[in-house]
């Protein structure tokens, strides 16, 4: 039993944050009328795979680092902190997919090139109407001379302009399966949307009958497998972020003087603050459970990243706001970054479902396994 | 990181679980002789014992089917037993800690006064020093457990031209000493008094009786106080004790309320927010094995409890409709267990808006988190550094 990090945890944290400092640089986001484009998407990928962490938990049977969900949590919080801007949540994304559902050749071949930086992914899950529940998709996939082919669109599709392959999932006839195709194929069409969140590229993507290689192990587990992941990602991002805003904030509250004194030292300021402490505690405290529950296979697993990814967006969007009423007008402008921030805590409350539902998931869970009110 | 609590086959368990099975219902007095009630306190009173051990004994003391010692008595053995061995004479340890553990002696806490509870150091009780004896006078209130304690823990003001905080000292009296009047106080709950006035006329208390020395008496407080929040940092409802929201869940979907969608996201928030202060107080411990020290953290852990443990009372009492209003302790179901005092949620429920009140306010609680943990100005006292003698008579600004 120990609940604390470790000494390799904090330096592997403590690395991305000395390397992620240096390299992420938002002041181009800064300029008004920034849009993704001038995120430096790139650029800070070819600085991720010199330091391998396209591969930090694809296994080190298939040519990747083979960390753990822990090493994994310290390297998010730290992207989520600087808000770096690189398509590597879509490129994870993908790589589980195939993980889960690929024949082991495919594993072999594909997550080989995502260890070494020279294969970039998207998955892509998501209907038009916002559902993202591994069952429903707007897009169909049919069998043509033997061959997959598939029609349809999916709705905000995390990092697919910057993919070389998307995993899709689409309907066959009886079931949901995954699939991946070429983001160069002519067939396939991707709108870059005008994403809020402008440190993300969020896109939509339409087939039009675009030839696909299914991922032949796809059953009902697949995403639920995948989304607890992810539910980890964005939730480590989270609290990174609050990490870091609450430091911004306090430290302007002991700089800003009003009323002869520093704002800090006004109660309406300072209790504010004290709660966001709380906030920041507690959302951490569930990313680093939850980070360790997916790594052993612990039956809370599935229970943890829920739980984490619904109190770490929720409290993200909190401290973001209390962020800018802190920092007042100057905080609402587009040269200062707490929009960013703002943005980015928005947009992980929305990406895979809201709080409410992640909730929900967590009652439906106690509900079907009363022996996790006990665990 | 390893989130696994130690095993049913770890040895250490083995070995607790078999004095219970040897010893099927101990007493109180044969489980402090084990060394049982407080086993991370040095020999002879506890066993050194490292923090695993301790959640060992406390899981297996719960087994056993035993209601804990410290749940009779939370102040001797949490809150200030541990002053004594760090400010305490020999003979003082000897005379008071046994009787303590035993649960043969409870202790209550002598700290508020009608002038002011979260302004402490602004009490007014006096101890005037008289040849081997003290001489005490003065008020106390919202003293829990004082009309059934044995022993009171005591701060008063030794040295009136001291600042306020600097002329305090700690006494552990007897309360049934010629002079101390005890006055239960009917809570808002209506149920059995909780909390009491005590009033000190002329009290003759001997000098062996100060804890500490002299002028020491806010430290040792809030070294008392800092334990007790720390205590706190648990998800149950009412200041860390009782039903917690998995309980709250279960008796929810037992009784098909939680199906009401709006009753379900809020006990899905909840159940979350518990667990992740249960995750709180689980790595406060991790950390003391680790050898990192106590911080202010029981700060900020006693500011998230106290209004959890609201929020659910209230969502027990509103998931119950008008039945809730009726007087009845089982309104809502509760799974069997040893819920210490908070045994029910009507209970629960009455006596919540104390939690945000006992043990430092949660506005105290507020500047004490963003000074101690975020590092902000601090709260200016303007009596603080005077005499306390002349302070009393600074009037605040703008007041006639």
């Amino acid at each position: 039993m120990d609940f604390s990090l470790n000494e390799e945890h904090e330096a592997l944290r403590d690395n991305a944050r000395a390397f992620l400092s240096k390299e992420a640089e938002l002041s181009k986001l800064l300029v008004p009328g920034a849009t993704v484009a001038q995120a430096g998407y790139d650029g800070m990928w070819n600085k991720m795979v010199e330091l391998g962490w396209p591969g930090i938990v694809v296994p080190e049977a298939y040519g990747g680092l083979g960390m753990t969900y822990l090493d994994l949590a310290m390297v998010m919080g730290e992207i989520g902190r600087s808000l770096a801007a690189a398509p590597l949540f879509g490129t994870l994304a993908g790589a589980w997919a195939v993980e889960k559902a690929g024949s082991e050749d495919q594993k072999k071949l594909l997550l080989g090139e995502v260890a070494a930086g020279r294969l970039r992914l998207a998955l892509a899950v998501t209907c038009a109407n916002g559902t993202a529940d591994g069952a429903h998709s707007d897009v169909k996939a049919v069998q043509r001379d033997g061959r997959w082919v598939v029609s349809g669109r999916n709705a905000f599709v995390v990092d697919a302009d910057a993919a070389d392959k998307i995993v899709v999932l689409a309907r066959t006839k009886d079931k949901g399966q995954f699939f991946l195709v070429d983001r160069g194929d002519r067939n396939v069409t991707v709108d870059v949307l005008e994403w809020r969140d402008i440190t993300r590229q969020v896109c939509a993507v339409s087939y039009n009958n675009v030839s696909a290689e299914p991922l032949s192990q796809s059953d009902d587990d697949t995403w639920p497998w995948i989304r607890d992941r992810l539910y980890l990602v964005l939730a480590a991002e989270s609290a990174g972020g609050i990490q870091k805003v609450l430091a911004d904030t306090v430290e302007y509250a002991k700089e800003r003087v009003a009323f002869g004194k520093p704002i800090g030292a006004f109660q309406a300021i300072k209790h504010q603050l004290a709660e966001l402490a709380g906030l920041d505690q507690c959302a951490t405290a569930g990313v680093h459970f939850a980070a360790w529950a997916l790594g052993e296979g612990d039956k809370r697993a599935s229970l943890a990243a829920a739980m984490a990814q619904s109190y770490a967006s929720a409290a993200y969007r909190d401290v973001t706001y209390r962020n800018i009423q802190v920092f007042g007008a100057i905080g609402f402008t587009w040269e200062m970054k707490n929009h960013l921030y703002y943005k980015r805590a928005r947009s992980n409350a929305e990406l895979l479902g809201a709080p409410r539902h992640q909730r929900d998931q967590v009652v439906r869970l106690l509900e079907k396994t009363p022996e996790l009110l006990s665990a | 990181m390893d989130f696994n609590l130690p095993g049913e086959d770890d040895p250490r368990r083995l070995a607790v679980r078999k004095w219970f099975e040897a010893n099927p219902s101990p007493s109180y007095a044969q489980l402090a002789k084990q060394g049982y009630v407080v086993p991370h306190w040095p020999e002879p009173w506890g066993l050194g014992a490292e923090p695993e051990l301790q959640l060992i004994i406390d899981q297996e003391i719960e087994r056993a089917g035993i209601v804990h010692p410290m749940t009779f008595n939370v102040i001797a053995i949490n809150q200030c037993g541990q002053s004594l061995l760090t400010h305490g004479t020999k003979d003082q340890r000897q005379k008071f800690l046994p009787p303590a553990l035993a649960c043969e002696e409870r202790w209550c806490m002598l700290f508020s006064e009608p002038s002011g509870g979260s302004d402490l150091g602004n009490l007014r009780t006096t101890a005037r020093r008289d040849g081997d004896h003290y001489i005490i006078n003065g008020q106390k209130i919202w003293n829990s457990m004082a009309n059934k304690s044995q022993i009171g823990v005591l701060i008063a003001r030794t040295d009136p031209e001291a600042p306020k905080h600097r002329g305090l000292s700690v006494f552990l009296i007897d309360m049934k000493t010629l002079g101390v009047l005890v006055r239960p106080i009917v809570d808002m709950t209506g149920e059995e008094p909780e909390y009491n006035e005590v009033f000190l006329t002329d009290v003759k208390v001997s000098a062996d009786r100060l804890l500490g020395k002299e002028g020491d008496g806010w430290r040792i407080v809030m070294e008392q106080l800092q334990t007790e929040r720390m205590h706190m940092t648990k998800p149950g409802a009412v200041w860390g004790g009782g039903p917690t929201a998995r309980e709250l869940m279960s008796g929810l979907i037992q009784t098909g309320k939680i199906n009401d969608p709006l009753i379900r996201d809020e006990a899905g928030k909840l159940f979350v927010e518990g667990e992740l202060l249960r995750l709180l107080s689980l790595r406060n411990l991790s950390n003391r094995i680790n050898g990192k020290p106590a911080g202010a953290e029981g700060n900020i852990g006693k500011m998230l409890a106290s209004p959890h443990g609201q929020n659910l009372s209230d969502l027990a009492k509103r998931s119950q409709g008008a039945a809730g209003m009726v007087r009845d302790r089982s309104v809502l179901p509760l799974p069997p267990k040893e819920y210490g005092l908070f045994d029910n949620w009507d209970y629960a429920y009455w006596f919540a808006p104390a939690a945000t009140l006992g043990v430092g306010t949660q506005e105290i609680l507020k500047n004490a988190v963003a000074e101690r943990v975020l590092g902000l100005p601090r709260e200016l006292d303007p009596t603080a550094s005077l005499p306390f003698n002349q302070a009393k008579l600074v009037k605040p600004k703008g007041a006639n």
